[in-house]
């Protein structure tokens, strides 16, 4: 209760929350991305084996390697860009039409990430059906390629389901299955040395057999093949659909706690480590432990299942062995269908923030707080995409790789521009292998990573006929409806020239008391940080760089000045400057990785409200930033009045409260007792 | 609670002699050039009257009534080393255009412009706008000499300090 009602001055509290001022450690981090990235590992084999032959885990295990110097080139531009990915890195350095091209291949990539994932996931499930059911009498008539279909559609409608209610619990569920995944691919590993131990085998060939298929275009000009080069970059453009997922690392940053490069990079060591031994080294086991003509027949859509039977060992062992395997891998693919709506939400996201979406698709679920609209959208494209595909996972892994391919080429390019274009300042990190000319770090290492992805993304251009043409149809279709967007949203006098600025989307929570929100600051320290500039917040700044998210509660409290709100009937609104002042807050937050929870009060006196909410709430520091108008020393006055007038509850004030007022290298502080 | 080095007590600051009843019809203006005139007898040797007056409006220009209707001007001046301060109680009130409210009893408080007496100078008007509460003034309206404000403020205080 309010000790003093009679010196109550606000009748409104506003609590703006967003799912994405929960901050998530590298482990989380880490598992959603591999979620995505390393569940290729159940059909990359496969596939890559049906297009050339049993040269496949080379090529594999390359893409793996490769995946290393992506991620380093990842933590670059993460370093630059909080809020990044492909549309803000290529926005930046070639400009929006650019950045929208390659944003809607990149969409492409995840609408494909869900539909492969949930199918290859039922391929492996309807495998394992066949072998278990007849042995208890059952007989199974279903045909795999159907059951992927239905247990596809199920899954993408459960993550449907579990994405309108927030990410925060489904990165949780996606570091249980990794910590699953993990244990079962130990043992995947051990026994495969101890077959190799036993058996014997041989390393497989490199020469490469591509079907005609494979070929594609490159059918008609027989002499590509021949050159051996081209031949390399043909298979490891049909390998390169492992490399799917690296996205979501940029998406995810923004989430990634304090301090974040740092997390980031212990996120990026697990991520490689953990796809280098799981996709490629169990790759690589197969291939050396399963012959290659009963890959091709037998176990090329459920590659992993195929080594748990071909190991040695008794058929039962084998089984039960089968049995984890699919479990793990029905696990890990369906949280990679959870990873797809999570990244491709957040692209959508980062697009209609620019205004290059329209702005209802960003409309707030009332009760979760997320984008249900693009949720929706992305739900029904992957359905169709499964019921299209009738369960062809090399159908579907032939279109795969064209969005991420690209996506690829046009960030790690537009890396390279920004170098020349920004300098080197704004980077905590950079890629490796720098030569130095006079003034200017030529990026000699990210051009040769560039050289690499263009060739393999040209090539497949001619050789993965779905891919291209699935690839560009989807492609200039979500480019006209952003470019379509686009217009509409300029229509509605969302200028051009204000897209610099991001617009949150604020989800509000209106209190009548600040009582309420007491029960929500569990943190044994609490700081409020009082704000009304969003060109001031050095202080909060300051804030930020300095607690400890683990231990403290950070209030930023906006009072805003509303003459006559002691009336009942009256209510405050939240106006653009409050919308910006917040969006200013949320970024800054973001960026530094710490939990924030941003107060908006209407009152007649904001320091009436700054002690008010400070009391309540029971903090130990108020950090004001310095007002122009008034002066560090009247600020305090100010608050040492209001306090004291509010002092009078019988609260027990034997800790002195520290008030602060902060200003660029300064500082001036007090107690409040 | 124990006492902090930095309190400060209204009573170690107010003497009897400088609480003063203001009848009659008076504005925001009367009533300082009012009080700010009383103090000015003490400071009278250090700082010359047209700068406390224009130091006390300037200070003022930011408000200093308070919800309450208990008003506060105060300035820090260099030139003193200790607090001086006068209280008047107008029972006849005045109307703040600033603030919305009317005020009964204003506090001129000055204090020395040093970093040492700063978290003092804080504390002091923490304390003031906590005690002279709305009931706490009306209250100090049914006495009729400063003796007895004096002994009533002094006795609202002595079990914090």
């Amino acid at each position: 209760m309010n000790p003093n009602p009679q010196v109550q001055k606000f009748k409104q509290v506003l609590v703006l929350s967003t799912a994405m001022l929960t901050f998530i450690s590298f482990w989380r981090a880490a598992s959603v991305v591999l979620c995505d990235f390393g569940s290729s590992a159940y059909y990359a084999g496969g596939i890559a084996m049906k297009a050339f032959g049993p040269a496949f885990p080379w090529y594999i295990m390359a893409v793996m390697l490769f995946a290393g110097i992506m991620l380093m080139v990842y933590i670059e531009s993460c370093s630059m860009f909080v809020r990044g990915g492909v549309y803000v890195v290529v926005k930046h350095a070639m400009g929006k039409v650019m950045a929208k091209f390659s944003v809607s291949a990149l969409v492409f990539d995840y609408m494909l990430t869900g539909p492969i994932s949930a199918v290859s996931a039922g391929l492996y499930i309807s495998a394992l059906l066949h072998n278990v059911l007849p042995l208890i009498g059952a007989d199974w008539q279903i045909s795999n390629k159907f059951f992927a279909v239905i247990f596809g559609v199920s899954v993408v409608a459960y993550f449907w389901k579990e994405n309108i209610k927030g990410v925060e619990e489904s990165s949780g569920n996606n570091s249980k299955i990794i910590g699953f995944v993990s244990v079962i691919a130990a043992v995947l590993l051990v026994w495969s040395l101890l077959t190799i131990y036993i058996r014997g085998a041989k390393l497989p060939p490199f020469d490469l057999h591509f079907t005609g298929h494979a070929l594609g275009w490159a059918k008609h000009v027989p002499w590509l093949e021949t050159i051996g080069l081209f031949g390399i970059f043909m298979a490891f453009g049909h390998s390169i659909l492992a490399l799917s997922g690296l996205e979501t690392l940029a998406q995810v940053y923004r989430e990634i706690e304090d301090p974040k490069i740092k997390n980031l990079k212990k996120a990026v060591v697990i991520i490689f480590l953990f796809s280098l031994m799981f996709t490629g080294v169990l790759t690589f086991l197969s291939a050396l432990i399963i012959p290659s003509d009963l890959i091709a027949d037998r176990y090329a859509d459920n590659l992993l299942s195929g080594l748990a039977l071909e190991l040695h060992g008794p058929y039962w062992a084998k089984l039960i062995l089968q049995t984890f395997v699919v479990v793990s891998g029905g696990l890990m693919l369906v949280g990679a269908v959870n990873t797809s709506f999570v990244g491709a939400n957040g692209i959508l996201n980062r697009v209609a923030e620019d205004g290059v979406l329209h702005d209802s698709f960003r409309r707030l679920h009332s009760k979760y707080g997320t984008t249900y609209r693009m949720i929706n959208i992305i739900a029904i494209m992957q359905t169709a995409i499964i019921i299209l595909s009738g369960g062809d996972i090399y159908l579907l892994g032939e279109a795969y790789a064209f969005g991420v391919l690209w996506s690829l080429v046009f960030n790690t390019a537009s890396l390279i521009v920004l170098r020349f274009k920004n300098g080197e300042s704004e980077r905590e990190w950079l890629f490796p292998f720098n030569i130095k000319i006079k003034r200017i770090h030529f990026p000699a290492g990210l051009v040769f990573v560039f050289a690499v992805l263009l060739m393999t993304a040209l090539m497949n251009l001619i050789t993965k006929k779905t891919a291209t043409i699935s690839g560009i149809v989807f492609t200039t279709a979500f480019f006209i409806v952003f470019q379509i967007s686009e217009k509409l949203n300029e229509k509605k006098a969302r200028i051009y020239a204000e897209a610099e600025k991001p617009d949150e989307k604020l989800n509000l929570r209106e209190e009548s008391d600040i009582n309420t929100l007491v029960p929500e600051l569990a943190k044994p320290n609490k700081i409020l940080v009082p704000v009304r500039n969003p060109n001031n917040l050095v202080h909060l700044k300051q804030v930020l760089e300095t607690a400890d998210d683990a231990t403290t509660d950070i209030l930023v409290l906006c009072a805003k000045i509303a003459r006559g709100i002691q009336l009942d009937r009256e209510k405050g609104e939240i106006t653009m400057e409050d919308r910006d002042l917040f969006t200013a807050v949320v970024l800054m937050a973001e960026k530094y990785g710490k939990t924030v929870k941003p107060l908006l009060v209407f009152s007649n006196d904001p320091f009436h409200s700054i002690a008010q909410v400070a009391q309540t709430a029971n903090v130990d520091e108020i950090v004001l930033g310095v007002s122009g108008t008034m002066g560090a020393e009247i600020q305090l006055e100010r608050l040492a009045m209001a306090w004291g007038m509010l002092k009078t509850g019988g609260k027990d004030f034997s800790k002195p409260v520290v008030a602060k007022v902060v200003w660029e290298g300064r500082q001036m502080t007090c107690e409040l007792t | 609670m124990a006492k902090r080095s930095d309190d400060i007590a209204i009573s170690q600051v107010l003497r009897p002699e400088f609480i003063f009843f203001l009848n009659g019809k008076l504005t925001k203006e009367d009533s300082l050039r009012f009080l700010s005139g009383k103090i000015h007898e003490l400071v009278k040797e250090i700082i010359d009257y047209k700068t406390l007056y224009e130091r006390l409006v300037e200070v003022d220009k930011l408000n200093n009534v308070l919800e309450s209707g208990f008003y506060i001007p105060h300035a820090k001046f260099k030139e003193i080393s200790r607090f001086f301060a006068a209280l008047a109680l107008l029972p006849g009130g005045f109307y703040d255009e600033k603030s919305g409210k009317t005020v009964k009893s204003m506090f001129l408080l000055l204090s020395p412009n040093k970093p040492h007496f700063f978290q003092k100078h804080l504390n002091l008007l923490a304390r003031l706008s906590g005690i002279f509460q709305t009931s706490f003034i009306e209250k100090l309206f049914s006495f009729k000499t400063p003796q007895e404000v004096m002994e009533t403020i002094r006795n609202l205080e002595s079990p914090a300090i």
